[in-house]
């Protein structure tokens, strides 16, 4: 056991922190957003460097590529990082150019960069599907959660091996959760930064005990999440810790969102703030993610009702 | 007590969904434009057909265009309109609280002024109280009011004003005493938003049904006629028109409805049969119903003329309880396509997060809760 990151895990995060302030961040995201386009450049320059391969690399792993995912959607990357750092290297499939989208269980609803994707991966049974799709048939849906939304139209598919369904749907799990940590993780830093720099009734907002625990209580639960998904991702995405890793994300993104934008008034609800770029888009997450119940479901499954 | 409608009002009731019925069709489309100009050229010819059955402000004395009638008219009135996405607009703040306000403080010519255009449904008032620095501390605003000759120039700026964009007059706190006079130094004034030296420019927000500005004072010159009440007395007259605010728009009503549409949609989509699902449908049922009664009882204090109480503090907690649990259950039931504009529960959503700020943040009630019911010692 060791909490701490290793030189190596350093050393990439630096990497890619510096890659994604050059061609991510809060900028760079409103511009895409107003196009509603995918970031093509920034995944090219992703998978130049190599960021595309951590999950199979020698130096790195399945841990290493879970954390640069928390780090592009904290930096909001306009990308798809779970596919492409997680399922798609975990299933053994080629990365293909441009947004992957997946549907976890029953028909897509609209999907994030549906418009632009050309592959969905859907969890059939027990196998995964393989869906080829076509741009031009995809019906983009406005939104207002940040993400380009599009329903997609598959063309043909293909369904992989027996038991890839679980594969599929557990490192999905995790990817989507840790984007949601990387994110809940700038929503709170802000939060808690704007209680301490506003004043109300002479003293400082944060200053007001009523603030603080919820604050305190956001950080336990946003803390408890990001490790779980470390963990989880370290161990290789097993059924119950990605559902329970899936499931307290969950819990800590509907307080979180609740919660950052209460205490942040009405300012952070207007599109000049930054604080809607995270909160918005998690909601993505949420939903992508059955709103807490599929994963809440399948740890108590995986735990308790696996001989049922 | 007793629970039950008298027959007045429930037949009164029966009339309005008839006359909503028939006057609506057609405008849920453009529920989530609240404040855009579509919206609001809309409220003015539905307001004056409102106006001519009067039931645009049924609650007021006779003699100022009102029909006399009472509180819980005045209720159900309110709760059809949300329901229904508040087609009147803005002008449920002039129904509920500019004009009783004019009409407890006003000078008789303020009355002939003011109140007979509300009562006829030709103007829009806005609520010009927050600034940048004075939102839950609305004492600490600095919007100042000079004393000029026979009238008084103001200098400063208002935030957060839903549709300022679109109104008429401005109902605004300014500072007439000095800083240190906190509550004591401010007073109201009655600002024609035409008036030189106003500027109003509007925030990009996204709550589903509001738009937000912000109106510049660049010494604005009004007459002496413009002061609501006494000078530096405006902090009284603005605890009043809080406790109407309060619960003057029953924003359960229409959380209440949504969850209704909710349901249905989940049932023919067969998932209302899951236990998980239908168990949140009843808790956020349960809650929009605890909102209901007690917004019930401010009412019942309000018809017996009784002071206003904490009682409606708790009564808005409990209906921003209501509004974030639907709001939750939205996203959690419906998944992707509560994030579709205009989808169901996508602007119920979105509409949550402002819930517990806009008129009287959640902690406010809270803390007057703590305070004034429940007796505990100020921190
Ligand atoms: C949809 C919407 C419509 C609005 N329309 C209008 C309008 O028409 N006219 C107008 O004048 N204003 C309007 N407002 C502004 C509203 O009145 C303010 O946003 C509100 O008073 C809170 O002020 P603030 O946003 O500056 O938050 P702040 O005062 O900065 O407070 C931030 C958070 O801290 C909490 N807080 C503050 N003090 C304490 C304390 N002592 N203990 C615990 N918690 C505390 C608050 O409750 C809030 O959650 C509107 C706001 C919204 C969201």
């Amino acid at each position: 056991m060791d909490f701490d990151p290793s030189p190596t895990q350093r050393a990439l995060l630096d990497a890619l922190g510096t890659l994604l302030s050059r061609s991510a961040g809060t900028d760079r995201s409103r511009e895409l957003a107003e196009r509603g386009a995918y970031d093509h450049v920034l995944e090219a320059v992703l998978r130049r460097d190599g960021f595309l391969d951590l999950f199979a690399s020698e130096d790195a792993g399945p841990l290493e590529a879970t954390l640069a995912v928390e780090l592009i959607a904290a930096e909001l990357g306009a990308v798809t990082p779970v596919p492409h750092l997680l399922v798609l290297p975990a299933l053994g499939l080629e990365q293909p150019a441009g947004p992957v989208v997946a549907s976890l269980d029953g028909p897509a609803g609209p999907v994030r960069y549906g418009a632009e994707a050309t592959q969905l991966l859907l969890a059939d049974g027990d196998r995964c599907v393989v869906a080829e799709l076509d741009p031009a048939a995809a019906e983009p849906v406005p939104s207002a959660y940040g993400y380009p939304l599009a329903r997609v139209v598959p063309a043909w598919h293909r369904e992989l091996a027996a038991g890839t369904a679980g594969t599929l749907v557990n490192w999905w799990r995790v990817g989507a959760s840790a984007e949601a940590v990387g994110m809940m993780r700038r929503a709170l830093d802000l939060t808690v930064a704007y209680t301490k720099d506003r004043t109300v009734f002479r003293r400082s907002l944060g200053s007001f005990q009523a603030l603080q625990h919820r604050l305190a209580e956001l950080s336990v639960l946003v803390e408890g999440a990001r490790w779980l998904v470390y963990e989880a991702a370290f161990n290789g995405a097993p059924a119950e810790a990605s559902a329970v890793a899936a499931a307290h994300t969950m819990t800590a993104l509907g307080r979180l969102t609740r919660e950052t934008h209460q205490i942040m008034g009405a300012i952070g609800l207007t599109t000049e703030h930054d604080l809607h770029l995270w909160t918005l888009r998690l909601q993505a997450q949420r939903a992508e993610l059955g709103g807490g119940q599929g994963p809440r479901r399948a740890a108590a499954d995986a735990r308790w009702a696996a001989a049922s | 007590m007793e629970f039950a409608w008298n027959e007045a009002d429930a037949a009164f009731r029966r009339e309005l969904v008839e006359f909503l019925d028939r006057e609506l069709v057609g405008w849920e489309r453009s529920e989530t434009g609240l404040g855009s100009a579509v919206h609001s050229d809309f409220s003015r010819g539905f307001v004056r057909r409102l106006a001519e059955r009067g039931w645009l402000t049924p609650h007021w004395p006779e003699e100022y265009g009102g029909g006399g009638q009472g509180a819980w008219q005045h209720f159900v009135l309110g709760e059809e309109m949300w329901k229904r996405g508040e087609p009147r607009g803005p002008q449920y703040m002039n129904v509920n609280w500019v004009g009783p306000s004019v009409i407890k403080y006003g000078t008789q010519e303020q009355k002939r002024r003011i109140l007979p255009p509300i009562t006829r449904g030709e103007v829009f008032w806005c609520q010009g109280f927050s600034e940048p620095e004075a939102g839950t501390d609305l004492a600490a605003l600095k919007t100042r009011a000079v004393r000029d000759g026979d009238g008084y120039v103001l200098t400063g700026q208002k935030i957060w004003t839903s549709y300022a964009n679109e109104a008429d007059h401005c109902f605004l706190l300014a500072r007439t005493g000095s800083a240190a006079d906190g509550r004591d130094g401010i007073s109201v004034f009655l600002l024609p938003l035409r008036t030189p030296g106003v500027e109003v420019r509007r925030i990009s927000g996204f709550v589903g049904d509001h738009s937000f500005n912000e109106v510049f004072l660049t010494e604005a010159r009004v007459g002496a006629d413009c002061l609501l009440g006494e000078e530096n007395k405006g902090w009284e007259i603005v605890r009043r028109t809080l406790a109407y605010e309060r619960v003057g728009a029953p924003r359960y009503a229409r959380a209440a409805l949504v969850l209704d549409r909710m349901a249905e949609r989940c049932r023919a989509d067969g998932l209302l049969s899951d236990s998980g699902v239908r168990e949140r449908f009843g808790q956020a049922r349960a809650l929009c119903e605890a909102a209901r009664v007690l917004v019930y009882r401010v009412i019942d204090e309000r018809a017996k003329a009784k002071e206003p109480s904490a009682l409606a503090n708790q009564a808005r907690a409990a209906m921003v309880q209501a509004e974030r649990a639907v709001g939750d259950l939205a996203l959690d039931a419906l998944g992707g396509e509560a994030l579709v504009e205009g989808a169901l529960g996508d602007a119920q959503f979105r509409n949550s997060l402002g819930a517990g700020i806009a008129a009287g943040s959640y902690e406010v009630q809270l803390n007057l809760i703590s305070r004034l019911i429940l007796k505990l010692p100020k921190e």
